[in-house]
């Protein structure tokens, strides 16, 4: 190589999996989502804790935990508006994401926000937000979001979205 | 009683957006030479056929487009026919890879140990922007939860932010001004590092101004991605003593704890319960302090991937009082003697960190332990620290939620003996 510049060579390539992954114990909150417009969390029939996203099994105190049904609407834990991110996101920038904690829970899980107004102070800590289904769903998270519970009526009147149960 | 450990040698190849003359081996390969090197500058005459097995920082297999790096890298090493063990933990590889070679060397099962740390990520392209990142970003992303979380955009920068927002929202700190301090404290530093891959002299305006990236991180607090090897040899005290070694850094306590990688499982979602438990482990380890650690030790290389992350490692590492990290930095800006800065009471990141050096994941924690230690040695060149005490400590955290930690504390001859 002495006295020779290097000269680099690069190939295109990619690595695809294609998957049928199945969901498991977890499987009946994405069929009741899907099919009833419902979020079901689970709670530990020992300790009483409720968990969102749900758990058949409480890893507190390693007791089963029985379906039960959340209320649809909650409040924002923390959250933030994304405004450079992966390639797979890059052209549904700016949007909100944060945890959202439904009344009643004891967790909070990760959800989209949507708002008219896509602003820090919308989507502070403490908001009130509601859940808001797309109308064609296939049992997976990104058929529902939230939004400002002073936004629900205007999102569940535009033709691909609907209320919850 | 475990034997004792020592790093003899440190090797780190300087941190680059893109190696385009080198694959992922022919990093650790030169990593692994330098680290040799080093080991006999330090007194050993040794070659890699005296190392007895390897411990692998290899975090993510999308960057490598290889799902079993490290097999390929002990190939190429010359390291047939002798145990290698690959460990990945997220952005806390590195700093979980020292642990695992420390123990492998403490147990007794290896007398000198390599641990190696590489990442070579900048080969993910995307082809919608022309260029790497959104594409590294998204390789990042699949270690999020997949079924709950990925699906809603998550990446490294919301996840991390949120810890902070939530931190912000209990504490009133960090601000964007103080975050907009750590990122002129580690580009700085970095300036003096011939290593770092972004050497910037900034200003704090030149911080809040720079692109937002997610609400309120900017582009100047956050880490660039990187691609780097770094290399420890790690030797028992017999062999230590065998081969003659004149500056050994003993590793005195390793702590590491992994809180709940969703968020929102959390008691409280500013508050990263894994850095707490991996310091009081790794301080109690080394007979420390975890309340008087800010006197107890010389330096501090943390894992600042965004610079609110560092504010809030000051406060769960001990440094400072919960809620007093971001004053930390603020009031002590340009007075010498105070606060983390390079001049300061507790250097943190004098390297640059990963936002001034660089953050080639699987290398990261690596590179931090190797600084600290040449730091101990007094061999840094121009970012080096007075060392008085003789300790320091390095820092890893990461993965999904940031729930990974690692800290691992060591000392020169002088800091065995001080209280």
């Amino acid at each position: 190589m002495s006295g020779q510049e290097f000269q680099d060579h690069q190939i295109r390539d990619r690595i695809a999996i294609n998957y049928k992954y199945s969901l498991g114990g977890q499987s009946k909150f994405f069929i009741e989502l899907m099919n009833n417009k419902k979020l079901l969390g689970t709670k530990c029939s020992k300790c009483g804790k409720t968990w969102m996203p749900p758990r058949i099994n409480c890893s507190d105190c390693y007791a089963l935990a029985e379906w039960v049904e959340m209320k649809q609407t909650g409040t924002i834990e923390v959250s933030t508006i994304v405004w450079y991110t992966t390639s797979a996101f890059i052209k549904a920038i700016p949007y909100a994401i944060g945890y959202i904690k439904l009344d009643g829970a004891q967790t909070a899980f990760l959800q989209g926000i949507f708002s008219e107004n896509l602003v820090p102070s919308k989507v502070k800590k403490g908001s009130r937000v509601k859940a808001v289904f797309l109308k064609e769903r296939e049992g997976k998270m990104i058929d529902f979001f939230f939004v400002p519970e002073d936004e629900y009526e205007s999102w569940i009147n535009k033709p691909e979205y609907e209320g919850g149960a | 009683m475990p034997n004792r450990v020592a790093i003899i040698g440190v090797g780190i190849t300087p941190f680059r957006a893109r190696y385009l003359d080198k694959t992922y081996f022919e990093l650790a390969y030169d990593a692994t030479k330098l680290a040799l090197d080093d080991a006999n500058k330090n007194g050993a005459q040794i070659t890699h056929k005296e190392l007895q097995s390897t411990v692998y920082g290899i975090y993510n297999e999308l960057f490598e487009r290889q799902f079993m790096p490290d097999i390929f890298t002990n190939s190429y090493l010359g390291m047939n026919n002798k145990p290698g063990t690959r460990i990945a933990s997220g952005g806390a590889t590195g700093g979980y890879t020292v642990r695992m070679a420390y123990a492998e060397v403490a147990s007794g099962l290896s007398d000198l140990c390599l641990c190696l740390g590489l990442e070579k990520c900048n080969d993910c392209y995307d082809e919608q922007t022309g260029t790497t990142t959104p594409e590294v970003l998204n390789a990042i992303a699949y270690s999020a939860d997949m079924t709950y979380e990925y699906p809603m955009g998550m990446m490294a920068a919301s996840s991390y932010v949120s810890m902070v927002n939530a931190h912000y929202e209990e504490f009133g700190n960090p601000t964007e001004e103080q975050m907009a301090h750590v990122s002129v404290k580690n580009h700085g530093n970095a300036m003096l590092n011939p290593k770092a891959q972004s050497p910037k002299k900034l200003t704090i305006e030149d911080v809040l101004y720079s692109r937002i990236i997610c609400y309120p991180f900017k582009m100047l607090d956050c880490c660039l991605y990187s691609e780097a090897s770094a290399a420890l040899i790690l030797a028992s005290e017999e062999k230590v003593k065998e081969l003659g070694i004149e500056k050994p850094i003993w590793i005195t306590g390793v702590g590491a704890a992994n809180t709940d990688c969703f968020i929102g499982n959390r008691e409280s979602i500013g508050r990263l319960y894994s850095n707490i438990e991996a310091a009081k482990a790794a301080y109690k380890m080394a007979g420390l302090d975890y309340h008087k650690i800010k006197d107890q030790i010389d330096v501090a290389e943390l894992h600042d991937a965004f610079t609110g992350q560092e504010v809030i490692s000051y406060e769960e590492l001990g440094f400072v009082p919960f809620g007093e990290g971001g004053p930390w930095i603020e009031k002590t800006f340009e007075k010498p003697g105070e606060g983390p800065w390079l001049n300061g009471e507790l250097p943190c990141c004098p390297s640059g960190g990963l936002i001034g050096c660089g953050h080639a994941v699987g290398a990261t924690g690596i590179m931090s332990t190797g600084e600290a230690a040449l730091q101990l040695r007094e061999e840094s060149g121009k970012h080096q620290v007075k060392i008085e005490k003789g300790r320091a400590i390095s820092h890893s955290i990461g993965g999904p939620g940031a729930a990974y930690a690692a800290i691992i504390v060591m000392a020169n001859e002088e800091g065995l003996k001080k209280p």
